[in-house]
């Protein structure tokens, strides 16, 4: 036989092999005595170093829930996840399959897919929620959630401890905007444009980046030509990482204060960038940090070490358990107010997202209630920084009030 | 033009004809029925991806016209998917326009700016080329993300369901109906393209663009020609996507899409009408098989979360190394094969 023939002999018997395992598989997966969840997770594509780790946590948070607590009300919770590969065509036929598959709630990590899957899910009034938001999702109010302060309520609890704390000179301070070019970068110049001159800011000319940036030299040097008192950068930590380094390059930093939004402040910055490159750098999140006593920290420790000890002491992964933890809670009260036989996804959102009220995320991040009129389910964050390596808080927690944005 | 054994034609127009035997117009029969009743069996899931082959369809045809048939390479098809996707939600969104205006002029305006920045294929070609389509794909992303005003910029611009005589294109259902009726229109332009003085221009481009120009063709006009309608058919596909999707960001059309749809070409097959219908759905069961067989592996076998999410990207690049060493040709050549031998079936020598 030569080779033509035996890799065509392999594959159909690769393919064969494939298609049939697959209702094998599927055999003996009861579906009594469940109830069902979707997730839709950027595991793979460019924005997996976040997708990742927080797709390991929720989906290990799950297994928590399931073998150590029996489920939710004695349910046992069915996951269905997805990986949507950061591409939105693939998120829009992800959140018809979650529905289809009997999903009573969704959730996504990024605001891009959950950008690209909530027109379908506000149609169809298919609750859920983006750990990570921009204003645009939840203004005006329909049924898409954030589970956390979304972009731009980072931006300004940032610029409000930079001129409490930090701005020690006369006048207005000089504030230069590094945004990634998605709905990671619009959220932080949406709030800095409406909220900036009434705070005695003065923004600089915005300069955007990519996701899949490699040199940040040309837009930074235009900044420094500028002097620049404050640099703002709402992005992931790859990039983040490559300003970062590029601003030591050029002299801006040490000297000019940077400050992150809380896509980019994660321990995959300091080993990207370096932990004496970022020394000093702040950064606002929501959540607490891995060394922070509070009564969830020691089961998400545990299984942390045991399933993804590469995970350790990434802040993504705090907020993806807290994510789970929310879903729970969420099914809890539905299941409470209305019973398992009549939970339906408009069931969920009305009385398990609609009755979250003070919600303790086990300490992991404030507490999470609803809102009238904002659907931001956690409002508070904390303001951070870089020192010795280490991501520490230097702020208690801070309330992020709603931002009156105005979109189309 | 081949037949099965013991057939033969009498008169012009039948040799020309697409379906010429009884067993021909049954199998054309057969697959309407099926695709215009599956939204009865199928769910909104698989009437999503259906709804999502269809418009890769059409964008690959596009693709395909000018890079199949004309020999014009083009890395940029993304951003003129985008200026289609963008120009009818636009219309639609800010100008209230009627849903087939949107359409017409979402492929009217591709395809204007794809002949803008097809005019460096009248002196350069191959790589070059494909260099200037890939600066099209850059500055058409980079004017969509700054011109915030209309396009809505880093925020997106929502995009209305398309309507058309009062109805309504909301469900999967009714978005695929509109989706396949447009799909199967194009594909039959394409089929016709081929067979027309234009085709034969093309391909005549493609195999040799000197030989062309002494037997009278005129490379600047068939060249930008098919810029025109390759890119056409990317805005009609921008156009549907934008509809089918609900909202629009830049960042849905990235230079990985581009280049997605070239390997798709390379797997279906450059150069026939075919050719892009097998790659496209190849490549987008693929994805799905992908996407579900994770999961599943991990819940089975209790691997750790993420262990089994690899698998997409190793197979694809599995996929494409199968595909030049076995079947370089594409998928169209091995559709070829099988029909030639069934028709010589049992006699085959």
């Amino acid at each position: 036989m030569n080779l033509k023939k035996l890799l065509k002999v392999t594959g159909l018997v690769c393919l064969a092999l494939m298609l049939t395992s697959i209702p094998l598989l599927g055999a003996g997966c009861d579906s009594g005595n469940k109830v069902k969840v979707g997730f839709s997770i950027c595991y793979t594509g460019v924005a997996a170093e976040k997708g990742r780790p927080m797709g390991n946590a929720k989906l290990d948070c799950m297994k928590y829930i399931n073998e150590e607590l029996g489920g939710v009300a004695g349910y046992e919770i069915e996951v269905i996840w997805r990986d949507n590969e950061y591409n939105a065509a693939k998120a829009a036929t992800i959140i018809n399959e979650l529905m289809d598959a009997g999903s009573l709630l969704f959730t996504t990590n990024s605001s891009a897919m959950m950008t690209a899957s909530a027109t379908t899910a506000n149609r169809e009034a298919f609750p859920g929620f983006a750990v990570f938001s921009t204003p645009s999702l939840t203004n005006p109010p329909q049924h898409i959630y954030a589970q956390m302060p979304d972009y731009g309520d980072d931006w300004a609890a940032f610029a409000n401890y930079y001129l409490d704390n930090i701005w020690q000179g006369e006048g207005k301070p000089k504030m230069a905007l590094h945004l990634l070019n998605n709905s990671t970068g619009a959220g932080a110049r949406a709030a800095a444009e409406l909220l900036a001159e009434d705070m005695g800011i003065e923004l600089l000319p915005i300069e955007e980046h990519d996701a899949t940036t490699i040199s940040e030299i040309a837009s930074l040097t235009r900044i420094k030509a500028l002097e620049p008192d404050v640099l703002y950068i709402s992005s992931t930590p790859q990039p983040t990482s490559i300003i970062i380094k590029d601003a030591v390059d050029l002299g801006i930093y040490p000297g000019v204060t940077i400050g992150l939004g809380h896509a980019g402040i994660t321990s995959q910055l300091i080993e990207l960038a370096g932990a004496d490159v970022v020394e000093g750098v702040y950064g606002v999140y929501p959540t607490v940090n891995w060394d922070d006593d509070v009564p969830a920290m020691e089961k998400m420790k545990e299984y942390c070490l045991e399933y993804h000890p590469e995970d350790y002491g990434n802040m993504d992964y705090i907020t993806s358990w807290a994510e789970a933890l929310i879903v729970v809670e969420i099914l809890r009260l539905a299941i409470e107010n209305v019973g398992v036989d009549n939970l339906t996804p408009q069931a969920v959102e009305e009385y398990g997202f609609k009755m979250l009220d003070n919600f303790d995320v086990g300490g992991l991040h404030g507490p999470v209630s609803y809102t009238e009129g904002d659907n931001r389910l956690s409002k508070s964050v904390r303001v951070f920084q870089i020192t010795s390596g280490e991501i520490s808080p230097i702020t208690g927690w801070i309330e992020a009030p709603q931002i009156p944005y105005v979109f189309d | 033009m081949d037949l099965p054994s013991g057939v033969r034609n009498f008169s012009y127009a039948k040799d020309m004809a697409i379906f010429r035997t009884k067993a021909h117009w049954a199998l054309l029969l057969l697959l309407l029925v099926l695709i215009f009743t599956s939204p009865l069996y199928l769910g909104n899931h698989w009437l999503s991806v259906a709804n999502l082959i269809g418009i890769t369809i059409i964008a690959a045809t596009g693709l395909n016209i000018l890079t199949g048939y004309c020999g014009q390479l083009s890395i940029g098809h993304a951003g003129f998917i985008a200026v289609g996707a963008y120009t009818s939600a636009v219309l639609t969104n800010r100008f209230e326009m009627p849903f087939l205006v949107g359409l017409i002029s979402a492929g009217l305006l591709a395809g204007f700016v794809g002949m803008i920045f097809g005019i460096p294929s009248v002196r350069v070609k191959g790589f070059y080329l494909a260099i200037s389509t890939i600066a099209a794909q850059i500055i058409i992303i980079w004017v969509i993300n700054h011109w915030t005003s209309v396009t809505g910029g880093f925020n997106g611009i929502p995009v209305p369901p398309a309507e058309i005589a009062g109805i309504t294109f909301i469900s999967q259902g009714s978005q695929f109906y509109l989706i396949i009726g447009i799909t199967i229109l194009v594909i039959f332009f394409a089929k016709n393209l081929a067979r027309t003085k234009v085709g034969r221009a093309f391909v005549a481009v493609r195999d040799n663009d000197l030989a062309a120009e002494v037997m009278g063709i005129n490379l600047f006009r068939y060249k930008l020609l098919a810029f025109f309608i390759g890119c056409f058919l990317a805005g009609i596909a921008g156009s549907l996507l934008a509809h089918w999707i609900g909202f629009l960001s830049a960042e849905n059309f990235r230079i990985t899409d581009s280049i997605l749809y070239i390997g798709i070409l390379i797997i279906g097959g450059l150069g026939t009408t075919i050719g892009p219908i097998f790659g496209v759905i190849f490549i987008r069961l693929l994805e799905k098989g992908i996407s579900f067989i994770a999961p599943t592996l991990e819940s089975t076998f209790d691997l750790p979360a993420g262990f089994t999410t690899g698998i997409g990207p190793m197979v694809f690049g599995l996929v494409i190394i199968l595909f030049l060493i076995l079947q370089p040709r594409g998928l169209a050549h091995r559709w070829q094969l099988f029909k030639a031998s069934y028709r010589l079936w049992p006699f085959s020598y």
